[in-house]
């Protein structure tokens, strides 16, 4: 009686865990199932190819191309990265290796509080901080390519240095020394023994980093300018393909929405191919 | 050592730039009026507030099609529009009149300025409905509170949130109805919405009221599909949108400013300037001030 009523319990905690455990499966496999059945009709009426391949967004006339916009997100994110990673790997190497301790008792948490800043606050930051700096130093409106590009490689800092971080406190200490003992300095030591050994960890890093750059929308839209052009120069303006979700869904109807769900399905697709792209290269490193 | 030398030249470099740019744009800001490349901020396709100016200055072609430059930055909100013009000598945009400020201009237009009782009297062209959708099955609760909006207590408050009321009112009388009414749609109707909300239920205290900020867009099509029990629109119903069997009521009018830096020397615009500049026709202020 006693065994079979424990039994049951067990049976009963078992289930309920394997829901918790369903949980985000189904979360996800619901989204991908709203994203699709909205967006890929839209896609179809207007056309695959004029969709994708076409320069000209004018909702109102039916007229809806977005490569402007898959331009416009590659362009961002490609700038995020290139102020980002460079500046995160250093402070990471910097927080493991070169940095005393009271230092990284400031630094640290100042970085995972950098992480806990919500993105509007981050646009707002732009807007009244870098957007009227870029103004004075380079004329023009001060939003655009490289304000964006500069406030997500800020925003994306607090991922890479992280991971990274941690990565590289995993590779074995006698790396480092060995590299030491055999006549390398100890910056070269890093660079060259450390840091690659520690390989997969930074590509990680560097993945969730356009990961998070790719999907930034409030802060984006904020400073980006929007316009729908596909910009000739890093002062020009940009619009991202999260930015043109969030700046016409509240007032799309018909085909505009479906055609601005089709939108977050191309962007689906490319964070898709951007973390098994990610996973493929961290298999072949390791 | 090699890592030092590198750091300099970067600085080198960056200093260089700035000296080159600060000279480059040093010229503008003498003389007479603003001069330089014009900013022009517009909202996103579909907003009401876009919709109606893009009608009233022009800014289409013979298809009636909105031909806004697309070199013109967008936003979706009233204060980063604010916020842009406030900090950018050289832009243009515009805003509700309710929102208005004193961190920017607004700009005169054919030569009238931009007050609640110039666009009363018509002088100022720039104004738009704000409206409020019915579909075809409306609880008894929903058409009380419009009557409520209709009346002159209502009417008075629009006209204290800085909207135009309308004149002919008639009498409320609490109605001791219970329940709830849900609102949907455009956001710049929505705050007066609020203030009304809170009027009817200090009346009605046993009514709760939910306003949903959906967009005028969103607003008219839930109230097609009786998801909420009024729509507010901050535009003119489409045709499309009449042929559902659809009530509109207006409940106020809202004046458009067409607001620049305060730096801006420019007082008055005319509907044709406004619309070649929005078009894209015109792209420096020097061509403005000629």
């Amino acid at each position: 009686m006693e065994i079979s009523r424990n039994q049951f319990k067990e049976k009963i905690m078992k289930l309920v865990f394997l829901v918790t455990a369903m949980a985000s499966i189904i979360a996800v496999i619901v989204i991908c199932g709203f994203l699709f059945v909205n967006g890929v009709p839209a896609i179809k009426e207007i056309g695959v190819k004029e969709f994708l391949l076409g320069m000209e967004w004018l909702p109102m006339q039916e007229i809806f191309g977005i490569l402007p916009m898959i331009v416009g997100s590659i362009y961002v994110t490609a700038g995020a990265i290139i102020i980002g990673v460079p500046i995160g790997i250093f402070s990471a190497v910097y927080l493991v290796r070169f940095c005393n301790e009271k230092v990284y008792k400031i630094v640290k948490p100042a970085v995972e509080l950098m992480a806990g800043i919500p993105s509007i606050v981050y646009g707002f930051f732009g807007l009244v901080v870098i957007v009227p700096a870029f103004q004075t130093i380079f004329g023009g409106s001060g939003k655009g390519l490289l304000t964006a590009s500069l406030l997500l490689g800020i925003m994306i800092l607090p991922t890479i240095i992280s991971v990274v971080e941690s990565s590289l406190r995993a590779v074995p200490e006698h790396y480092y020394e060995g590299a030491l003992a055999l006549g390398a300095t100890r910056e070269r030591s890093m660079f060259f023994v450390t840091l690659p050994a520690a390989k997969s960890g930074v590509l990680a890093g560097v993945a969730l980093g356009i990961g998070r750059a790719i999907g930034e929308t409030m802060a984006v839209v904020m400073v980006a300018g929007n316009q729908p052009i596909i910009p000739d120069s890093i002062l020009s303006g940009v619009r991202t393909m999260t930015s043109n979700v969030v700046l016409e869904m509240g007032y799309a109807s018909g085909l505009h929405r479906e055609a601005l769900i089709a939108t977050a399905v191309v962007l689906f697709v490319f964070i898709l191919l951007i973390n098994l792209s990610f996973s493929a290269l961290k298999r072949r490193a390791d | 050592m090699k890592m030092k030398k590198f750091l300099a030249l970067g600085l080198c470099a960056m200093m260089a730039v700035t000296t080159f740019v600060s000279c480059g744009s040093s010229d503008s800001g003498s003389g007479e009026g603003p001069t330089g490349d014009i900013t022009v901020v517009s909202r996103e396709e579909g907003s009401g507030t876009r919709g109606a100016f893009v009608e009233l200055m022009g800014v289409m072609d013979e298809e009636e099609n909105d031909i806004t430059t697309q070199n013109a930055e967008v936003t979706n909100s009233t204060s980063v529009m604010m916020q842009t013009v406030a900090g950018n000598d050289a832009a243009i945009g515009y805003v509700s009149l309710g929102s208005l400020s004193d961190d920017v201009k607004a700009l005169k237009v054919d030569g009238v300025e931009a007050t609640v009782d110039n666009v009363k009297s018509g002088d100022y062209k720039v104004a738009r409905p704000f409206n409020i959708v019915k579909g075809k099955n409306v609880s008894e609760l929903a058409q009380d509170f419009e009557k409520y909006i209709m009346s002159e207590e209502g009417q008075a408050t629009v006209a204290e949130e800085g909207y135009i009321r309308e004149d002919n009112t008639e009498e409320y009388t609490a109605s001791g109805l219970s329940g709830k009414i849900t609102l949907a749609g455009s956001t710049s109707v929505a705050p007066v919405m609020e203030v009304l909300a809170e009027g009817y239920k200090a009346l009605n205290p046993d009514v709760e009221i939910e306003i949903q900020q959906t967009g005028s867009g969103a607003g008219i099509e839930s109230a097609i599909a009786g998801t909420c029990d009024l729509g507010m629109s901050s535009r003119a119903l489409t045709e499309d949108e009449l042929a559902q069997g659809l009530t509109v009521t207006e409940i106020a009018t809202d004046g458009i400013a067409v607001i620049v830096n305060n730096n801006n020397t420019i007082e008055d615009l005319t509907t044709d300037i406004i619309g070649q500049i929005f078009k894209g026709e015109i792209t420096t202020w020097d061509e403005v001030t000629k």
